[in-house]
């Protein structure tokens, strides 16, 4: 086994391109992260890794996101719960880069979770909330996919008990 | 590579797997990410799109979040809630075995209701604050639902119906209940109020978000500070405090989008309020209208938010910051004092003022302050700050740049004061704050800066003084003609209690603070000793021992003795002891004349109270604790280590030195005076060891009294600085005694020998012996003697006289004095030894000197009454081994005792080598028989005897 760190590395997404991307880059994912580190330097230097769940444009998405992120200091993983209540704030250029359709949003929240990428996660389901904020039960039904299983009067029912909590 | 190609196979393995391809629809645990992102109203909109979405809202951890943001809710208080819940059920499902449960049941416990608000929704959830209560209606609806008919959409309506079948308890109708919208009292104690139930947070929340979250949105849309609903609803300041103080406390909880601008809006509106009431509460400071305005805006401050800036305006604008009466001229201590020195009854009575005013002030926030501990800390903390150090560092300073050792005396004195002035203010009543830790804590920083300086000079000082002295004693020594030094014997009868004596006074002066505040006399640093110094003068002049010409130990003496003579007889607590110390001292020395050449008790004790002094001004700094008194006490040993290194090698052991240097080149023959019954350097040596043992013990009063007791130093580690070196002081001086006993056996063995050769008359063993043809030649041998025994008594003339001669008489006198002289002053096992190596060597001596002599049967009897002397006085020593050598001396005597008739029995006696108990073989008494004046008439018949008894045998 060789000490030199292999300074790029190949991901394949299920759909079987490969995109090299620096390894700064592709450890933002813990996934691949851990994968390199128990599999050695040596069998990545030459060989793709495969991201089976994740296929080609949400792969080359999150690839961006990562590249744009490579230098963020990195989270601290005990008290993260506290810090992201006090940031719900998106910042400008993650704004922009979840501007898209509603699909691929899902999809790139899928990767990140899948890959680990916690900071994405999170800025994923940030928008998502937005999105959620001021719409409707029906509305949120449609577009989540949820399938209504209660009856009227139930649903009567929970808003009654949480009246409360309507802008007055 | 193997390894490389399993990875490699798993990565193949991967490759190969197909992923079927999924619609896009997020799991469980993303949506529940994206809940905690949700604002309220939307989380709870989300909660009707379907049961699985409900059961996530509603999931109770999600609440408990939200309260424990906000600080109200009480893991403990919950749990104890869930305990007793538990409880309560054991008892009803019994009850509820027993048959009758639903309404027996109901009167499980108190239940507590009424005095809370509740959210609108109120008429439903009035009866729920108990989470026990709820399980046990829960319970019961189960029960009831057989008899009752009616469907339940969920849990709030079967508690409904438990309460409302449990007819006995008295419920409050529901109109009773106060609705925080329409009241708004209420509304001030919704957080206050909250409690914590599990399985309830969501309710609760509810209740705190009902009653806040419309002043809050509307606050943070509010445009003017005149428009937000809460300065409409609530006209009094104190309310509106404290509903912004809620609000805030509410915001906490608020982490949806938009947070932190909402967060910041309403901290600007709580500023604009909060200066508001500050200029309030100013114009009352003017106006110094203590119970009304400042009083009341205080308070508002404080539900506010803990009154920070009025506390701050209230310190910053006192007025006693700018009181010229507190704010005095530090410089006093120095200008009021003589040249040199410093007087601290300025600063006492600064510190006295500003006590008097402190408190003052202390009443008057507890008037105003609805948390006045706190405040009056603040309060004296600037007064710290602003007032003691602008006092004391130009004091510091200046002392510092004119004397060191008023410099020394101010800082110590100051910090004495200021340890006093914090411990007796009086804070405010309530206050929870320990005084004693506040008063250290504030001593600490006043001193801080200071401590480094001042603990180094301290040790500075006190080593360059200890030398200095040391020095001048030195140099005194040298310059007075060493052919003066007198010989004179000290009376030897009660030493020890001479020494018990003097270790009482020094005992009792030790004690003695050092530092008596009010040091009003004014008299320079280490005055109970100058003091003692010049009494000393003073006894020893009255007492007309000597001139003082004779005593240049005296001249350690201050220059004006008289002056301080003068004031020592002033009326002075606490003065008494160190007189009596000076008293003996004097005493002491006068007795000890012979060795003050060699080292000075008066040197020895001044230097003792140097170190006191500085100990004891150090020692009031470790009370502070910490790093500082840490410190402060590693000073303090290092001082004792300072004490006993100079006292040690700088004073004590060349004073033994020079003390064995004498013993080593006396010779008895060159001493013309024998008859004064001591070895002339011998005595003074043991005088030494005497007042070696004395200091010694001085030494060790003080470490117990200034080191062991205040807690300074550990008397049981082994390893603490201070008793290292005590021990090291106590082994060089063991070792010197040592040294000194070693060459002091030689010298006194010496003048034994001498005595033996020049003062033992040959007719003293052998009367008449003198004319008999055999004693000729030992005549010849000692002319000197010959004629020495003449001169004392007519030749010829029978001493008739049979007890011991003169010679063995001065000779144990000698030793037997000698040895006297070290009991009690040095190490019981030294004593033994030294007592043991002299008995051996007085033995040797006298076997030797025997051989010299000649013995008649006649002078027998005197030289049995001399061995009989010789054992008597080593059985006084208690040396068994030694007493068995003088038994068989006395034995051997006997050997000149037998007729020349009885021959043959002398060969029996001295072949019996069990009578000698195997010190002498029969050889050596065949040597001894030797000396027999008529040796040779019987040493036929002996020999015969000896050897013919073998030839017999054989």
């Amino acid at each position: 086994m060789s000490d030199t760190k292999v300074s790029q590395i190949s991901l394949m997404s299920n759909d079987g391109t490969t995109i090299r991307v620096d390894r700064a880059v592709a450890e933002r994912s813990i996934l691949i992260k851990n994968l390199i580190d128990d599999l050695g330097e040596d069998s990545v230097a030459d060989q793709a890794i495969p991201i089976n769940n994740v296929n080609d444009p949400v792969l080359k998405k999150v690839i961006e996101w990562c590249e744009h992120h490579k230098n963020d200091a990195a989270v601290s993983t005990d008290d993260d719960n506290d810090n992201r209540k006090k940031t719900t704030d998106i910042d400008e250029w993650d704004q922009k880069f979840m501007q898209v359709d509603q699909e691929m949003l899902f999809e790139i929240i899928l990767a990140a979770n899948f890959m680990d990428i916690k900071a994405l996660l999170d800025v994923g389901c940030k928008t998502v909330a937005n999105m959620i904020k001021g719409k409707s039960p029906d509305e949120i039904r449609k577009t989540f996919n949820i399938t209504n299983d209660f009856t009227p009067e139930e649903e009567e029912q929970i808003r009654r008990e949480n009246e409360w909590a309507e802008d007055r | 590579m193997k390894n490389t190609a399993t990875t490699n196979s798993i990565l193949k393995t991967l490759q190969a797997t197909q992923m079927l391809d999924t619609k896009p629809v997020l799991p469980a645990e993303i949506l529940a990410a994206i809940l905690e992102y949700l604002a309220v109203p939307d989380l709870l909109r989300f909660a009707r799109t379907s049961r699985r979405m409900r059961e996530m809202v509603y999931d109770d951890t999600r609440w408990v979040a939200r309260l424990k943001s906000m600080g109200v809710w009480d893991e403990a208080e919950a749990r104890k809630r869930f305990e007793d819940a538990v409880r309560r059920r054991r008892e009803l499902s019994m009850s509820a075995g027993a048959g009758n449960a639903a309404p027996g049941a109901g009167r499980g416990g108190p239940i507590p209701h009424g005095q809370n608000p509740s959210s609108p929704v109120n008429k439903r959830e009035s009866l729920l604050f108990d989470a026990g209560l709820e399980e046990e209606r829960r319970r019961q609806s189960q029960i009831q639902q057989q008899q009752q008919q009616r469907q339940m959409l969920d849990g709030f309506e079967t508690m409904t119906i438990g309460a409302g079948a449990q007819q006995p308890r008295p419920v409050p109708p529901p109109q009773q209940q106060l609705d925080p919208s329409r009241d708004p009292e209420a509304l001030l104690g919704v957080i206050k109020n909250a409690k914590s139930v599990r399985g309830h947070a969501r309710q609760e929340y509810g209740k705190i978000y009902g009653a806040l979250a419309p002043f809050y949105f509307d606050l943070v849309r509010a445009r003017t500070h005149t428009d937000p609903l809460v300065f409409k609803v609530f006209r009094d300041p104190d309310r509106q405090a404290q509903m912004l103080a809620n609000l805030r406390t509410f915001a906490k909880s608020d982490w949806a989008d938009g947070a932190p601008q909402r967060v910041e809006k309403l901290a600007a509106m709580t500023g604009i309020f909060e200066s508001a009431v500050l200029r309030e509460f100013e114009q009352g400071y003017e106006f110094w209208d203590v119970d009304g305005r400042m009083n009341k805006y205080a308070h508002v401050l404080d539900i506010l938010n803990g009154s920070n800036a009025g506390v701050e305006l209230f310190i910053h604008k006192h007025p006693l910051f700018s009181d010229r009466e507190v704010l005095a001229n530090s410089m006093d201590c120095v200008n009021q004092a003589m040249a040199d020195s410093i007087t601290l009854e300025p600063s006492r009575r600064f510190f006295e003022m500003l006590t008097r005013k402190v408190n003052e002030q202390a009443g008057i926030i507890e008037r105003i302050f609805p948390d006045p501990g706190r405040v009056f800390w603040t309060f004296v903390d600037k007064i710290r700050e602003d007032v003691i150090v602008e006092y004391i560092t130009p004091l510091f300073d200046e002392t510092h740049e004119r004397s060191i050792p008023s410099y020394l005396k101010a800082v110590s004195g100051i910090f004495e004061q200021t340890m006093l002035f914090l411990r007796t203010l009086t804070p405010p009543k309530g206050s929870d704050v320990n005084q004693e830790e506040k008063a250290k804590g504030l001593a600490l920083k006043i001193f801080e800066p200071h401590l480094d300086l001042y603990l180094q000079d301290e040790i500075d000082t006190f080593t360059a003084q200890a030398e200095k002295e040391v020095e001048e004693w030195d140099k005194k020594l040298s310059e007075q003609d060493a052919s003066v030094e007198s010989f004179y014997m000290a009376s030897f009868a009660n030493r020890q209690a001479d020494k018990k004596d003097f270790l009482t006074s020094f005992k009792k002066v030790v004690m003695m603070p050092v530092t008596v505040l009010p040091t009003s006399l004014g008299l320079p640093l280490g005055s109970p000793f100058a003091s003692s110094k010049a009494a000393a003068a003073a006894t020893t002049a009255n007492g007309a021992l000597q001139t003082p010409s004779q005593q240049p130990s005296r001249s350690q003496s201050p220059a004006l003795p008289g002056t301080l003579g003068d004031r020592t007889s002033s009326p002075m607590p606490g003065k008494a002891p160190t007189d009596e110390l000076a008293a003996k001292a004097a005493l002491m020395t006068s007795r000890l004349e012979g060795i003050k050449s060699l080292f000075s008790i008066e040197v020895a004790l001044s230097l003792v109270h140097t170190a006191k002094a500085s100990l004891g001004r150090v020692a009031v700094f470790i009370q502070l604790g910490g790093q500082a008194g840490g410190e402060a006490r590693e000073q303090c040993e290092s001082i004792f280590v300072t004490l006993l290194r100079i006292l040690g090698n700088g004073h004590v052991k060349p004073g033994f030195d020079k003390a064995v240097a004498h013993l080593s080149q006396y010779n008895p023959r060159e001493v013309s005076e024998h008859d004064r019954g001591g070895v002339a350097p011998l005595v003074t040596f043991i005088e030494l060891v005497n007042v070696g043992d004395l200091i010694s013990q001085m030494i060790d009063v003080f470490y117990e009294q200034q080191l062991a007791q205040p807690k300074i130093a550990d008397r049981n580690d082994f390893l603490d600085p201070a008793g290292m070196a005590k021990k090291k002081f106590e082994q060089m001086l063991d070792e010197s005694v040592a040294a000194g006993l070693n060459k002091g056996i030689d010298v006194l063995m010496d003048e034994v020998e001498y005595l033996c050769a020049t003062t033992q008359s040959p007719t003293d063993y052998n009367p008449g012996g003198v004319t008999a043809p055999d004693s000729i030649l030992s005549v010849n041998s000692i002319p000197g003697m010959e004629k020495a025994a003449q001169s004392q008594r007519p030749a010829g003339a029978i001493d008739i006289d049979i007890g011991p001669s003169k010679t063995a008489q001065r000779i144990k006198d000698l030793v037997a004095s000698h040895t006297s002289m070290l009991v009690g002053s040095c190490d019981k096992s030294m004593l033994d030894v030294f007592n043991g190596e002299v008995g051996l060597r007085l033995f040797t001596a006298v076997c030797k000197h025997l051989k010299r002599q000649r013995i008649s049967t006649e002078g027998a009897i005197k030289l049995i009454a001399d061995m009989n002397l010789y054992f008597e006085y080593i059985r006084t020593l208690k040396n068994k081994d030694l007493l068995a050598y003088f038994k068989a001396l006395r034995e051997l005597s006997q050997i000149y005792l037998i007729d020349a008739k009885h021959a043959k029995e002398m060969a029996t006696i001295i072949a019996d080598g069990d009578r000698f108990g195997g010190i002498f073989r029969a050889e050596e008494v065949y040597e001894y028989a030797e000396r027999r004046a008529d040796w040779y008439q019987v040493k036929r018949e002996v020999e015969r005897a000896m050897y013919g008894l073998e030839c017999s045998i054989m």
